[in-house]
């Protein structure tokens, strides 16, 4: 058949199809608009969590995830890229989102530049930049105290590793380099006081270094020794509650420390109640096994069959514990093995659990009930971050 | 973990012999921190069964050696004791080679790995292959002894492409130094 004549067909039966719902619908559908590109709120509910994506098989193109946990449907509002074993911080107070990432000129090769980008909360567009120097920002599986913020959010702190370690202080306002500071044997930053952070030590201590006003380094205190690295470490991400950091070990022992003064202090630690039906024992295992809720409730991710080795298993359960009673509340069952937890800011919470194919299970924070499954987030959801 | 310091002065000087100065200057940086490490690597078992530990195998490979036993492309092949990361064998590469046009990493993680064919315990150096992005097949991860990022030299999440021109992290290979003296 001439393809003149199998359109003309193909147009009648359009025209007759239309014709018979017509009477139904006396008005057409109205035109639409191009382009159309949507919008985000500038400041995000704080139903929404960040997912940060590693994506491990393909590296130079990590991303996140901007994700409606506590919504029916349209959960997966926007993302923006996050390259190379990169980090992204959303600032509270700014409307900006900041990704500490590492290009090369071309992708894989060429020229090695690192950045802080600085995006739009509500465009989600770049707004701006600002060039790191030395190509040193540390590359490792994503840990959010690889990049935080000080001094009111004013400025940026990058945790960098050659393996040499130190801390390059960033002004976001003047988009300017104020320091760099060294940091033999100590990893990744923790906010500390007006101005200033911690860093967690190789030989179990912590060193707080306040800075002045034009961001160099005043003088160093170093704690004693609290983190049994051989023996019993904490995982490296703390919930936050206020400026006192919730830590949890590889054996389960809860420790506070409180970077509200100028130098980090150590409040103590407690263990997590013993429970039965582990195969040999319960213990935090996952990614990010640790996160609070507005109230101060701790939740922490557990595996049933744990021993060494395990701390990066993930967990079927997410025990919640609540530090000032020192007592475990309840233990809420996880529909799938997870990778990761956040609970959510809002008044009543979501806990969200990440599983490794990238979906995100939404559980009531308060009852353990499953609310939700939302698939396909990302690739490899290690990191998640709730709005606030 | 004595042999590690006494196997040190031979790694460094193989790599000197192997790389430029630049990448000696780095592994000699890297050694006064006490860095020198395991290749990079994510988290947990069920995670590394979405990046081809599910479904279909890759074909098996050996090397074909019967003082070299075991399949190449699998985690549990006797070098891979410490290994983490994605096998340069599944791509391109061998246990012991980068694959083609990419750069090997200077600075290493070294293990003890017992064969069980000759039953010696050989030293393992597990250099990262970089400079293409990641190969994405057969993803071995182990955590024994594996410490948090507050003790680098003891921790596999890091990504070891360091000396290298690019860090963009491809694989990792785990090459025979030689036989571990010291346990005989």
């Amino acid at each position: 058949m001439p393809r003149i004549a199998r359109g003309a067909i193909f147009a009648a039966l359009m025209v007759s199809a239309s014709a018979s719902g017509a009477a139904d619908y006396p008005q057409p559908l109205p035109e639409e608009p191009v382009p159309a590109v949507a919008e985000l709120p500038e400041h995000y509910p704080d139903s929404w969590v960040f997912v940060q994506d590693l994506h491990f098989n393909s590296l130079p193109d990590g991303r996140a995830a901007i994700v409606d946990v506590g919504a029916d449907n349209n959960n997966l509002r926007g993302q923006i890229p996050v390259a190379q074993f990169g980090v992204m911080l959303p600032s509270t107070t700014r409307g900006e989102i900041y990704v500490g990432e590492t290009f090369y000129s071309r992708l894989t090769r060429g020229e090695r530049t690192d950045v802080i980008t600085i995006w739009d909360t509500k465009t989600l567009t770049p707004k701006d930049e600002i060039v790191l120097p030395g190509g040193k920002r540390g590359l490792f599986v994503t840990l959010r105290n690889s990049l935080q913020l000080t001094n009111d959010e004013k400025w940026a702190l990058v945790f960098n590793f050659t393996p040499g370690a130190s801390v390059t202080v960033v002004d976001l306002d003047g988009r300017k380099i104020l320091s760099d500071i060294e940091l033999p044997g100590c990893s990744l930053v923790y906010p500390t006081g007006p101005r200033g952070f911690t860093s967690l030590c190789a030989d179990g201590t912590m060193t707080s270094i306040a800075l002045d006003a034009a961001g160099n380094a005043g003088p160093a205190v170093t704690s004693a020794v609290f983190n049994d690295i051989d023996d019993d470490p904490l995982f490296m991400t703390p919930a936050m509650v206020g400026r006192t950091g919730w830590f949890v070990s590889f054996k389960g022992h809860v420790r506070a420390i409180d970077f509200s003064g100028a130098a980090a202090k150590d409040l103590g630690s407690f263990a997590l109640p013993k429970q039965d039906g582990g195969e040999p024992e319960w213990r935090p295992g996952g990614w990010q096994v640790i996160s609070a809720d507005r109230a101060g409730l701790l939740y922490i991710l557990m595996n049933p069959k744990s021993g060494e080795g395990t701390h990066k298993d993930g967990g079927t359960e997410a025990w919640v514990v609540d530090p000032k009673t020192k007592t475990l509340v309840r233990r809420i069952a996880l529909r799938n093995h997870s990778v990761s937890i956040e609970a959510t800011q809002q008044e009543r919470p979501l806990l969200v659990a990440s599983r490794p194919d990238g979906s995100l299970d939404v559980y009531d924070a308060a009852s353990g009930a499953f609310v939700r499954t939302i698939v396909s987030v990302v690739h490899d959801p290690m990191t998640m971050t709730a709005a606030r | 973990m004595s042999g590690l310091d006494k196997f040190s002065e031979k790694v460094t000087r193989n790599v000197a012999r192997a790389t430029s100065r630049r990448s000696l200057l780095t592994l000699i940086g890297g050694a006064l921190t006490g860095a020198a490490v395991i290749p990079v690597l994510p988290v947990s078992r069920a995670q590394a069964q979405t990046h081809g530990g599910g479904g279909d195998p890759v074909a098996p490979q050996s090397s074909g050696n019967p003082q070299d036993p075991g399949d190449q492309t699998k985690c549990d092949y006797w070098r891979y004791c410490a290994i983490d990361g994605f096998l340069c064998s599944c791509c391109g590469g061998s246990p012991s080679s980068c694959p083609p046009g990419t750069e090997m990493s200077p600075i290493t993680w070294i293990g003890t790995c017992q064969n069980p064919a000759d039953n010696r315990a050989y030293i393992i150096s597990y250099n990262d292959c970089c400079g293409k992005s990641s190969c994405g097949r057969c993803l071995c991860n182990r955590n024994e002894n594996d410490r948090p990022m507050v003790r680098p030299q003891a921790n596999n999440d890091i990504n070891w492409c360091l000396g290298t021109s690019s860090s963009v992290y491809n694989c990792s290979t785990a090459v025979i130094l030689g036989v571990a003296l010291e346990q005989q």
